[in-house]
């Protein structure tokens, strides 16, 4: 992104290159699951509370203290990466 | 973007570029030994420093990468939309940054039930900052790949605007030759 484009003659090829196409696809189904898996999952199906490790209730196996902080809304906010309205889109 | 100016922003974005793609490896280290480590307090200390250390190191390489190529990439030639390889490490680098902060949430979160002494050790271990890093880590190297690589490719926007300055040079190299046989 510093020096000069180093082919200047690279207009004259007007047919987008196949690592573009490839590029594209690629994140196309990176787009797509992402997409699914916030669908899957519910809105708030990536939040912290998702992380936790698997087996019983959240009440069941976290202290009290975590289990508060999982509840509550967060205090900044940063775009609901929290239950209920948290994911990543 | 005069030579001098273009070389320091140059510099300034490789740094920050680089820089960011050495703390994801430093989170991917930190996530194993929280995974691995039997010392209690090794695990623990490994998810109560990712908070901080986003903040202060990931944070900041993040933005410090996408604002210094957004001036590098419209105060030179490549511009911003005229290239896809330009065009998808923009991508790349506002999809990761806009990841990175919604998943501070998730950082200060571990780091609660890391700081909590009642919360058992399979609590506080978690899988998720390794993995969050680890595709941090492959969409930074392709980012990297393609700025060192510069494949081939011009945007259709980029196709016109070429267009438009070839004829412009024309134009006036005609308009010159006008004036001259006159």
């Amino acid at each position: 992104m510093t020096d000069p484009p180093p082919y200047p003659n690279a207009g004259d090829d007007a047919s987008t290159p196949r690592w573009v196409k490839v590029f594209g696809i690629i994140a196309l189904v990176v787009f797509l699951l992402l997409v699914i898996l916030l669908l899957t999952k519910g809105p708030g199906g990536h939040g912290p509370g998702r992380h936790l490790p698997s087996g019983g209730a959240i009440g069941d196996t976290l202290p009290s203290s975590v289990v508060t902080e999982i509840h509550t809304p967060p205090g900044n906010d940063l775009g609901g990466h929290a239950p209920p309205n948290g994911g990543h889109g | 973007m005069p030579p001098r100016l273009r070389k320091f922003v140059l510099t300034a974005h490789v740094t920050s570029s680089v820089g960011w793609l050495g703390a994801v490896v430093v989170f991917l280290a930190l996530s194993i030994v929280g995974l691995t480590s039997q010392d209690a307090q090794a695990v623990r200390g490994a998810y109560l420093v990712m908070e901080p250390a986003a903040w202060f190191v990931l944070v900041p390489l993040a933005f410090a990468s996408l604002l210094t190529g957004l001036v590098q990439s419209l105060g030179t030639t490549w511009g911003l939309f005229r290239h896809f390889w330009v065009l998808f490490k923009l991508l790349i680098a506002a999809f990761a940054t806009i990841v990175l902060l919604i998943y501070m949430e998730t950082f200060r979160f571990l780091a609660g039930v890391a700081a909590d002494p009642s919360a058992d050790l399979r609590m506080v271990r978690n899988a998720s900052p390794g993995l969050h890093a680890a595709l941090a880590l492959l969409v930074l190297l392709v980012a990297t790949v393609l700025a060192v690589y510069k494949p081939r490719g011009m945007t259709p926007y980029g196709r016109r605007k070429q267009d438009e300055q070839r004829r412009a040079l024309l134009q006036s190299k005609q308009d010159e030759q006008g004036t001259n046989a006159s």
